[in-house]
C-alpha cells in the first residue's frame, strides 16, 4: 500500500513537473566499452518510469527523457551506470566490464550480438594477431587462429591462393569454400585457375586482395546455424571481415613498414654423384660418373626472396563524421629470380551523421591492383623444377645457365638443354622465356544507411559493388620444348571481368517485457553476380602460330578458337527474419528462417525454398549459484538446415560451337528437376571460464548432413549420356572443436596469454548415388581423387604392391609387380589439426609471440619423389648405388628375395606412373609457423614525434618437422581435387624479417 | 510515419522477391548455341555430325603409341614410362578410344538420333547409326564385348562380338534400305565435307564397311561372312572401288594428328617392319609415307635411305632415334584422311574370291587394283614394276644407334609382291593381308584386326616384353598383344557389366593376351 502511494505521488510529481517545465527532449548517444567498442542491445531504462530503450548495433541509442531525469544504462557483464540528464540531449556512456563475462560478435549482416545469446560457435581474430607476422594474404595469418579451420596455402608463392575450410568438406561437387563478407556484405573470392598433374599455374584468389591492415577482426561463423541468414552461399560458413573504421577523436595515423626474406626450407634429397648410362637421358649409370664441378646446385638454383610490405592509414572525425583511409604496398621477389609480385590497396571509408543523429550514411571504397609475374608452377610441363630436379648428374649446370642457343637453320634461338624429354626444359629458358603476368584490377564500393525509426525499431540499407578486371597471360617462346609449346611459341590469354551487386534492407526492433527480451530482424536481399565474362584464347599443343614469337590475336590461324567467356551469372533473392528471446538475461532462444529465390533453379519448380533453423543458450552461470571458480558458464544448442542452390548453367545447358565450325552436341542428361541442395547441422556447446575468466574452454561437437548434393557424375559408358547431373549423395561430416584460452599468469611485468585451438573433424561419403558406387574427381597417371560411397572426401587411389599371403611383394625378373587397379591410397585430410598462439608481455614494452601448429593423420602423396626415382636422381637412388642393392621384402618365384637392382626397382616404383604406395606419405607434421618479437620504443626518450613506436622481428613458417619429404602442407591446388598431391611444387619457404610500427 | 516505413518496406520485400521471371535467361549461357537458335537454316541435326565424323580417328594414345605400334606402323623413339608402356605390352593407355566410342560417338548421336527421329529426319537418322557402325566396330577390335544393343539402359550389359557383329550388319541392312529408297536427297550437303552430301557414296561406304566386317569374321564364322560379303557386293549400290568414293574424313583446319606428334612431339618414326617390308619390296609408296634420313644410317641399304625404330624395343634416350625417319613432311599440308578406302576394298574382294565367296574377278585381279588403287591414292608411280617384284623379300633390320643385335630382327617374312597363281592360298592370302598392311598407312586399325586374324605379315615381335611384371596378363615372347582390358572405369563403375562381359571372352580373363572372337587362333587360314 505504501509502495502505491508512493507511485502515484512520483507519478503525479512527475506529471506535474511534465507540465511546468514541459522540458521533455530526445536524448541520444552512444554507449561502448572501455575499449570503445559499441554495445549493442544495452538496455537504457528510466528509473523513474522503467520507460526503456535499448542501443543498436552501433550502440546507438535515443530516448526520450527530461532534464534531471535519471537513466540507468546497463548490459549484461557490465556494471549499469546512472547518468541524470542535463541540459545537453547527447549522453555518451563508457561502461566497465563486470565479473561476468559479455563478448561481443559480429554476425551476419555485420550484426552485432553479445556472445552469451548466441546458440552456435563463433571465434574471432583480432586485427593484432593477424597482422603479426606481416603475411601479404590475410587468409593464411588464420592459421592455427581457430578450431574447426583448414587452411591450406598454395605452395606457388606470395599472393597465391588460400584453400578454406570450416568443419570439414561438405560438398561432392563444389569446393566447400566459406562465404567471406567484407562489412556485412558478401565479396568475391574466386578462386582462379589451379594445377593440375599435367601443369598449370595457381591464378589466385579474391581474398589476397584484401588490405590485412585494413582489418579490424575477422570472426568465422563455422556453421551453418551461424551463417543460415546468409543463405545458401554461407552453408560452408562464413569468415566475416570488420574492417577498421575512422573514430572520433584526434586524426591518428599509422604507419608500417617492413621487410622480410623468404627462404626456401625443404628440397628433395638428391644424389650428385651418378650421372648418365651411355644412351640414356635418366641418371642411371650404375657407377660414379658426375661432374664434380656441378656441386649441389640445386640449392644454389633458388635465392632469398625480398618483401617489403609497407602502409598507412589515416583515421579521424568528429561527433558526426569520421572518415578512415590506407594506403597498402607489397611486394614480393620470391625464391625463383622472375617471380615479381605486387600489390597496392588503397581504402577509404567515412561515416556521416544527420537527422539529429538518427540517420548515419557511411561508405567504404577498396581499390585493389595486384600483379603477379610468373607465379611458381606445378606439375609436369613447362615447369622449372622437373629440368632443375632431374638434370643429368654428369652434364654441366653451369653451362645451362646459357640457356639458349642460336639456331641458323630457323633463325630462332632455341633452348639448350641436355637430352629430350618432354618434361625437362633449362629452368633458366623457362624463366625467362615463358613470361607469365597475371593482373587483377578492383574495386569494391559500399553504401550503408542506417535510419533509427524509433527507440526500438531501426532499418538498415545498403548496396555493394564488387568489380574486378583480371587478365592472365602466358606467352611460350618458339624454340621452347616442342611437346609443351609448338614450333612458333605458344599463346595464352584470357581476360574478364567479375561482377558482383549486392543490396540489403534489414528492419530491426529491439525491446524488453519484464524479464523478457526481444531482438528482432527482418530484411531482404538482392544478389546479382557474373562471373568470368570475357575473352579466352588458347594455341594449345596442336596449335601453331602462323608468326614465331609474336603473341596477339592477329597471329592466330584459324583452327584456333578465340572464346567468348562466362562463367557464370547468378541472381539471387531472399527474405529471411531471425528473432532472438531472452530471459532475464540467461537463456536465450533463437529462431531464423530464410527464403531463397535462385536464378539456377529456374524451370525447375524448386527456384523458391525455405529453411530455418533454431537454437538456444542458457547462461548457467546467470541462473544458478556455481562454485565460485567458474566466473561463466554456458551451454548452447543449435539445428540449422541451409539450401544450396545448384551451380550456374546445369538445368538446361546447350551445345557448343567448336573450332571447325561444327557444333558439339552437350551429353548431360536434361534434368528439370533439380532440387536445392541441403545441408542440416545439428550443434552443441560449451563455454566455461574459471578463475575470473582466466582460463576458458569452449567446447563445440557438430553434426553436419548434406543430402540431395548437386552431382555432375561422369556417366558410365553404357548409360547414353557422358554426365549427368543427380540430387543424391549424403555427407556426414562429425567433430569436436576445442579451445582453450588461457591468461593466467597476468602479473604487471609478465603476461602469458594463449589459445590452443583442437580440430577432429570425421567425413563420410554414406552415399553416392544408388546406382554408382564411386564418383572420379580427377585421375591422372598414378593418382586419383575418387569418392567411394564409404569413404571420405579426399580418398585418394593409388597402385599399390602385390604381395602375397606373407605380406612379400611379388616379383618377376627383379621387377615388383603391381595391383591391377588403384586401391586406397589413403586419405588427405587429418585426423586432428592442432593451433596453440601464445603470447608473453615481458615487462612494459616487450612481447613476444608464437603459433605452433600441428597435424595428425592423414597421407600425402608425392609424385616428385616417384619422378625422381625414375630418373635416378633421388637421394635413396644414389644411396642404393653405393650399397650395390635395394633392400626389399620380396618373393620371386616362391623364393624369398631382400635385395634388388636399385635401377630395375626404382625404375619400376617410379617414375610418371609408377607404384604409388612407396610415395604415399604420412601427413603428420608438427611446425613453428609463426613468432614475433615485439619491442615498444620510448618515443619520448628517443625524441622522436611519434606517439607510439614498435619495431618487431618476425617470423613465418620457421620450422617444421614431417615424415614426408616435402611440406605436406602446401597444396599444390586448392580446388576441390588433386588434394594432398605434390608433384614439382614449389619448396616450402620460411620468412623472417622486421616491421616498424609508428602512431602519430 | 514508423508504420508507413514498415509498409514501405514490406512493398520492397514482396516486390523484390516476385521478379524472377527472367531467371530462366539468366541461368543460360549466351556463348552457347541453342536447339532453338540452331534451327535457323535447318542446322539443329546436321550441324552435330561434323564433330561426330572428326573423333573416327583419334590421337597419340588412342592409335600412335597403341595399335600403330601393335602392328608396327610407326615406331616411338620416346622411353615412355620409363621405357614400359604400351608398346613394351604394359598398360599405360587403355582408355581413349573408348572414350571416343561414348563420350564422342554414342552419347552425343543418341541425342541427334532423338531429335531426327522426333522430327521425322530418318535420313539423319541412319547418318548417325552408320557413324556409331564405323566406330564400335573399330572399338571393339581394342576390347571385344562392347555395350551396344544395351546402350542406354540401367545396368549397362555388354553385347557378345558375335552380337555385336550380327547388330552392325543389321543396321547396315537398315541404313542402306533407306539411304537407297532416297539418293537424290540432298539435306547432308552442308554438314557433309567427306562426299558433300551424296547419299550414293554413302551407301557404297555402308557395303564396303559391310565387306570389311565379312572379311574380319571369315573364319570364325564362315557362313555369315560369305552371306554378307555376297549381300555388299551384289548391292546396286555398289562399293568403294576408286579412289575418288574414297571414305575420307576431313581434318578440319587441324593438323594431321601423326605431324604433331612426329614434328612437334619427336613422339614417333617410322617403323623397323616398315623399313624392312617396303625397303625389301622396293616400295615406291615409301618415300610418299617417309621422309629420308641422313645416308650414314643406312648403310646397309643406302639405296633406301629410310629408317625405323623396332616396336617394343629398348630404347635409351629419346634424342637417340629423333633422327630416323619422320613422317614424310607432306603430310603436314594433309587436310583430309582415310578411313575405309578402294585399296582395301578390292583387297577384301580379293580374299573373299579366295575363300569361294560369290564375288565377279579373279583373286589377282582385285589384288592388283587394290595396289595400284594404293599406289594411285599416294600419288606413288612404277606400279607394275612393283607388282611384277618377285624376287624382292623384306629386309633385315639393324637397329644402328644400340650395341650388338639390340633390337634388330630376321625378317620372318618370304613371300614377294608378285601375284602367283599357282602358290597356295596362305601363300596368296599373305600377299593380300601384307599388302592390306601397307595401303592401310595412317588408317591401322583394320590391319591390326588381319594380323591378329590371320597372322599376316609375318611382323617381328617384340624385342622388350614387359608384359610378364603388368597386371594385365601376359603376352609369350613370341606372340602378339590379343586386346585391351577394359577401362578401369568400367570395372569400378560397372562391375556387374564388365562380369558379364569376361565371360563372354574367350578364355573368360579380361587380360591382353585374351584372343578376341575372329582371331580363331587357328594357324590356318582356310
Amino acid at each position: 500500500m505504501k509502495q502505491k502511494i508512493k507511485q502515484t505521488l512520483m507519478a503525479t510529481c512527475f506529471l506535474l513537473s511534465g507540465v511546468i517545465f514541459a522540458q521533455v527532449k530526445t536524448v541520444a548517444g552512444t554507449v561502448t566499452d572501455s575499449d570503445g567498442v559499441p554495445l549493442p542491445g544495452a538496455s537504457i531504462v528510466l528509473t523513474e518510469t522503467n520507460e526503456g530503450s535499448t542501443t543498436d548495433f552501433d550502440g546507438n541509442y535515443s530516448i526520450s527523457a527530461q532534464e534531471g531525469a535519471t537513466v540507468e544504462f546497463s548490459y549484461v557483464g557490465y556494471e549499469s551506470q546512472q547518468v541524470v540528464v542535463g541540459e545537453g540531449s547527447t549522453i555518451n556512456v563508457t561502461l566497465v566490464q563486470g565479473n561476468a563475462l559479455s563478448e561481443v560478435v559480429v554476425t551476419s549482416f555485420g550484426i552485432k550480438r553479445e556472445e552469451k545469446t548466441l546458440a552456435y560457435s563463433t571465434q574471432t581474430v583480432d586485427s593484432e594477431q593477424l597482422t603479426q607476422a606481416r603475411d601479404i594474404s590475410i587468409a593464411n595469418s588464420l592459421n592455427g587462429r581457430a578450431a574447426g579451420v583448414e587452411i591450406r596455402k598454395s605452395s606457388s608463392g606470395a599472393g597465391g591462393s588460400t584453400k578454406i575450410v570450416l568443419r570439414g568438406n561438405k560438398s561432392l561437387s563444389g569446393n566447400s569454400q566459406p562465404l567471406i563478407v567484407i562489412d556485412g556484405v558478401p565479396m568475391v573470392n574466386n578462386v582462379g585457375g589451379q594445377p593440375g598433374m599435367w601443369g598449370g599455374i595457381d591464378e589466385g584468389d579474391g581474398l589476397s586482395q584484401v588490405n590485412p591492415d585494413d582489418v579490424e577482426s575477422i570472426t568465422i561463423l563455422k556453421g551453418a546455424n551461424a551463417s543460415i541468414l546468409y543463405g545458401s552461399q554461407g552453408a560452408n560458413g562464413v569468415v566475416v571481415i570488420t574492417t577498421k573504421s575512422g573514430e572520433e577523436g584526434d586524426t591518428k595515423i599509422t604507419f608500417n613498414s617492413g621487410i622480410t626474406f623468404e627462404s626456401v626450407i625443404a628440397l628433395p634429397e638428391l644424389q650428385y654423384d651418378y650421372g648418365r648410362a651411355a644412351g640414356e637421358d635418366e641418371s642411371w649409370s650404375p657407377t660414379k660418373n658426375a661432374a664434380a664441378a656441378n656441386g649441389e646446385f640445386v640449392d644454389d638454383f633458388f635465392q632469398t626472396g625480398v618483401n617489403y610490405v609497407n602502409s598507412v592509414s589515416v583515421s579521424g572525425g568528429n561527433k558526426t563524421t569520421t572518415a578512415y583511409f590506407s594506403y597498402y604496398n607489397a611486394t614480393s621477389g620470391g625464391i625463383m629470380d622472375n617471380f615479381g609480385y605486387k600489390k597496392n590497396n588503397l581504402s577509404f571509408k567515412q561515416s556521416t551523421k544527420f537527422f539529429n543523429d538518427k540517420m548515419t550514411l557511411s561508405s567504404n571504397i577498396i581499390l585493389t591492383e595486384e600483379q603477379t609475374d610468373n607465379r611458381g608452377p606445378s606439375g609436369y610441363y613447362l615447369n622449372p623444377l622437373i629440368g632443375l630436379y632431374t638434370f643429368p648428374r654428369d652434364g654441366s649446370w653451369s653451362s645451362m645457365k646459357t640457356y639458349q642457343t642460336f639456331n641458323a637453320a630457323t633463325n630462332v634461338m632455341d633452348q639448350n638443354w641436355v637430352g629430350n624429354n618432354h618434361f625437362q626444359s633449362n629452368p633458366y629458358w623457362l624463366m625467362n622465356n615463358q613470361p607469365k603476368e597475371d593482373k587483377v584490377q578492383r574495386a569494391i564500393g559500399s553504401v550503408n544507411l542506417a535510419y533509427q525509426i524509433s527507440e526500438k525499431l531501426s532499418l538498415k540499407a545498403r548496396a555493394s559493388y564488387d568489380f574486378a578486371n583480371k587478365s592472365y597471360e602466358q606467352q611460350h617462346a618458339a624454340g621452347s620444348n616442342q611437346t609443351n609449346t609448338g614450333s612458333n611459341g605458344r599463346w595464352d590469354y584470357k581476360k574478364f571481368n567479375d561482377e558482383l551487386f549486392y543490396s540489403d534492407a534489414i528492419l530491426s526492433f529491439n525491446d524488453n517485457y519484464g524479464d523478457f527480451s526481444v531482438n528482432a530482424i527482418a530484411g531482404a536481399s538482392l544478389q546479382q553476380t557474373t562471373f568470368g565474362s570475357g575473352v579466352n584464347v588458347t594455341t594449345g599443343s596442336d596449335g601453331e602460330l602462323f608468326y614465331a614469337n609474336e603473341f596477339n590475336f592477329q597471329n592466330i590461324p584459324a583452327n584456333i578458337q578465340v572464346q567468348s567467356t562466362l562463367g557464370s551469372q547468378i541472381e539471387k533473392q531472399a527474405v529471411f527474419g531471425n528473432v532472438v528471446v531472452g530471459y532475464k538475461d540467461a537463456i536465450f532462444l533463437d529462431i531464423s528462417g530464410r527464403n531463397d529465390y535462385a536464378s539456377t533453379l529456374a524451370g525447375t519448380g524448386n527456384d523458391s525454398y525455405f529453411y530455418p533453423s533454431v537454437g538456444a543458450s542458457f547462461v548457467l552461470s546467470q541462473l544458478m549459484e556455481l562454485p565460485s571458480q567458474i566466473s561463466f558458464l554456458k551451454l548452447r544448442a543449435s539445428s540449422a538446415s541451409v539450401g544450396n542452390e545448384v551451380p550456374y548453367n546445369r538445368i538446361s545447358p546447350t551445345n557448343t560451337i567448336n573450332a571447325s565450325g561444327g557444333v558439339v552436341r552437350n551429353t548431360q542428361t536434361p534434368f528439370t528437376n533439380l532440387k536445392p541442395e541441403m545441408i542440416e547441422t545439428f550443434e552443441i556447446g560449451l563455454d566455461l571460464r574459471l578463475f575470473n575468466n582466466k582460463l576458458g574452454l569452449d567446447v563445440a561437437y557438430y553434426d553436419i548432413t548434406s543430402s540431395d548434393q548437386f552431382l555432375s557424375l561422369a556417366a558410365p559408358s553404357g548409360s547414353g549420356y557422358t554426365s549427368y547431373f543427380v540430387n543424391a549423395g549424403k555427407i556426414v561430416n562429425n567433430g569436436i572443436e576445442v579451445t582453450i584460452t588461457n591468461s593466467i599468469i597476468d602479473t604487471a611485468n609478465f603476461k602469458w596469454n594463449s589459445t590452443l585451438n583442437i580440430t577432429q573433424n570425421t567425413n563420410e561419403i554414406v552415399e553416392i548415388h544408388p546406382d554408382i558406387a564411386n564418383l572420379g574427381t580427377g585421375a591422372s597417371e598414378g593418382f586419383q581423387s575418387r569418392f567411394q560411397k564409404g569413404g571420405s572426401i579426399g580418398d585418394f587411389y593409388t597402385k599399390m604392391f602385390k604381395r602375397d599371403a606373407q605380406g612379400r611383394i611379388e616379383m618377376v625378373d627383379g621387377t615388383p609387380l603391381t595391383t591391377a587397379t588403384d586401391e586406397l591410397g589413403g586419405n588427405a585430410e587429418p585426423d586432428v589439426s592442432l593451433g596453440w598462439a601464445n603470447n608473453f608481455n615481458i615487462g612494459e614494452n616487450l612481447s613476444v609471440g608464437f603459433i605452433i601448429n600441428a597435424k595428425f593423420g592423414g597421407k600425402v602423396f608425392s609424385q616428385t619423389e616417384s619422378m625422381l626415382d625414375g630418373n635416378g636422381v633421388s637421394l635413396r637412388s644414389g644411396q642404393a648405388r653405393d650399397a650395390g642393392f635395394v633392400a626389399v621384402n620380396g618373393v620371386q618365384g616362391g623364393v624369398a628375395v631382400s635385395q634388388a637392382d636399385p635401377k630395375t626397382w626404382y625404375q619400376a616404383t617410379g617414375d610418371r606412373i609408377g607404384i604409388g604406395e612407396s610415395y604415399i606419405y604420412d601427413r603428420t607434421n608438427i611446425r613453428l609457423s609463426q613468432m614475433s618479437i615485439a619491442y615498444k620504443l620510448d618515443p619520448i626518450k628517443l625524441g622522436l614525434p611519434v606517439d607510439n613506436a614498435t619495431i618487431s622481428v618476425i617470423g613465418n613458417n620457421l620450422f617444421y618437422s614431417a615424415v614426408a619429404p616435402f611440406d605436406p602442407e602446401l597444396a599444390m591446388s586448392t580446388n576441390r581435387n588433386s588434394q594432398g598431391l605434390d608433384n614439382f611444387n614449389l619448396p616450402s619457404t620460411r620468412t623472417i624479417g622486421m616491421n616498424l610500427r609508428l602512431t602519430f | 510515419m514508423k508504420n508507413k516505413l514498415i509498409y514501405l518496406l514490406l512493398v520492397v520485400l514482396v516486390s523484390l522477391s516476385s521478379c524472377t521471371d527472367d531467371f530462366e535467361q539468366l541461368n543460360t549461357n549466351p556463348y552457347q548455341i541453342t536447339d532453338e537458335s540452331l534451327k535457323q537454316n535447318f542446322n539443329h541435326i546436321g550441324a552435330f555430325f561434323p564433330s561426330l565424323l572428326k573423333p573416327i580417328i583419334g590421337h597419340q594414345t588412342h592409335h600412335n603409341l597403341i595399335n600403330d605400334s601393335y602392328v608396327r606402323h610407326f615406331g616411338t623413339p620416346t622411353p615412355f614410362v620409363g621405357g614400359v608402356n604400351n608398346t613394351t605390352y604394359y598398360i599405360r593407355w587403355n582408355d581413349n578410344y573408348w572414350n571416343t566410342l561414348y563420350g564422342s560417338i554414342m552419347s552425343p548421336s543418341k541425342q541427334v538420333i532423338d531429335i531426327a527421329e522426333a522430327d521425322g529426319y530418318e535420313m539423319f537418322v541412319e547418318w548417325a547409326n552408320l557413324i556409331r557402325v564405323v566406330v564400335a566396330s573399330r572399338a571393339t577390335a581394342f576390347y571385344g564385348p562392347l555395350i551396344y544393343s544395351n546402350y542406354g539402359k540401367t545396368p549397362a550389359m555388354y553385347d557378345s562380338e558375335e552380337d555385336l557383329h550380327t547388330t552392325f550388319f543389321a543396321q547396315l541392312d537398315k541404313i542402306v534400305s533407306t539411304f537407297s529408297a532416297k539418293t537424290d536427297y540432298s539435306g547432308f550437303k552442308d554438314f557433309d565435307a567427306t562426299y558433300n552430301g551424296s547419299i550414293p557414296h554413302w551407301i557404297k561406304l555402308a557395303n564396303s564397311l559391310r565387306l570389311q566386317l565379312a572379311v574380319r569374321i571369315s573364319k570364325v564364322n564362315p557362313t555369315l561372312a560369305k552371306a554378307q560379303a555376297e549381300k555388299a557386293f551384289k548391292d546396286p549400290g555398289g562399293l568403294i572401288t576408286t579412289n575418288d568414293d574414297n571414305f575420307n574424313i576431313s581434318l578440319y583446319g587441324t593438323p594431321m594428328q601423326e605431324v604433331t606428334i612426329s614434328f612437334s612431339w619427336g613422339d614417333t618414326r617410322m617403323s623397323a617392319s616398315m623399313e624392312s617390308i617396303l625397303g625389301g619390296y622396293d616400295d615406291p609408296r615409301a618415300g610418299k609415307y617417309w621422309d629420308s634420313v641422313d645416308g650414314s644410317l643406312v648403310t646397309d641399304h643406302p639405296t633406301f635411305p629410310y629408317k625405323g625404330i623396332r616396336n617394343g624395343a629398348l630404347l635409351g634416350a629419346k634424342g637417340l632415334r629423333q633422327p630416323y625417319s619422320n613422317i614424310s613432311s607432306n603430310f603436314k599440308t594433309a587436310t583430309e584422311r582415310k578411313v575405309l578406302d578402294a585399296a582395301e576394298v578390292h583387297l577384301c574382294l580379293a580374299e573373299g574370291v579366295l575363300r569361294g565367296w560369290d564375288i565377279t574377278g579373279t583373286a589377282e585381279a582385285h589384288y592388283k587394283m587394290g595396289v595400284k588403287a594404293s599406289f594411285a591414292y599416294w600419288g606413288a608411280g612404277g606400279v607394275d614394276t612393283y607388282l611384277a617384284n618377285s624376287t624382292g623379300t623384306p629386309l633385315n633390320y639393324d637397329d644402328v644407334i644400340a650395341e650388338g643385335d639390340v633390337n634388330d630382327f630376321t625378317t620372318r617374312i618370304t613371300n614377294t609382291v608378285a601375284w602367283d597363281e599357282a602358290a597356295s592360298n596362305e601363300i596368296k592370302l599373305e600377299k593380300i593381308i601384307t599388302q592390306k598392311w601397307i595401303a592401310s598407312f595412317t588408317n591401322s586399325v583394320e590391319s591390326w584386326v588381319d594380323h591378329r586374324r590371320t597372322g599376316y605379315p609375318k611382323l617381328p615381335y617384340n624385342y622388350k616384353n614387359d608384359s610378364s611384371t603388368s597386371p594385365f596378363g601376359t603376352v609369350a615372347d613370341d606372340d602378339f598383344l590379343r586386346r585391351h582390358p577394359f577401362p578401369q572405369k568400367e570395372t569400378t563403375g560397372n562391375p556387374t557389366g564388365v562380369a558379364d562381359a569376361i565371360t563372354k571372352l574367350s578364355n573368360g580373363k579380361n587380360e591382353i593376351g585374351t584372343r578376341l572372337w575372329w582371331d580363331t587362333g587357328v594357324e590356318s587360314n582356310f
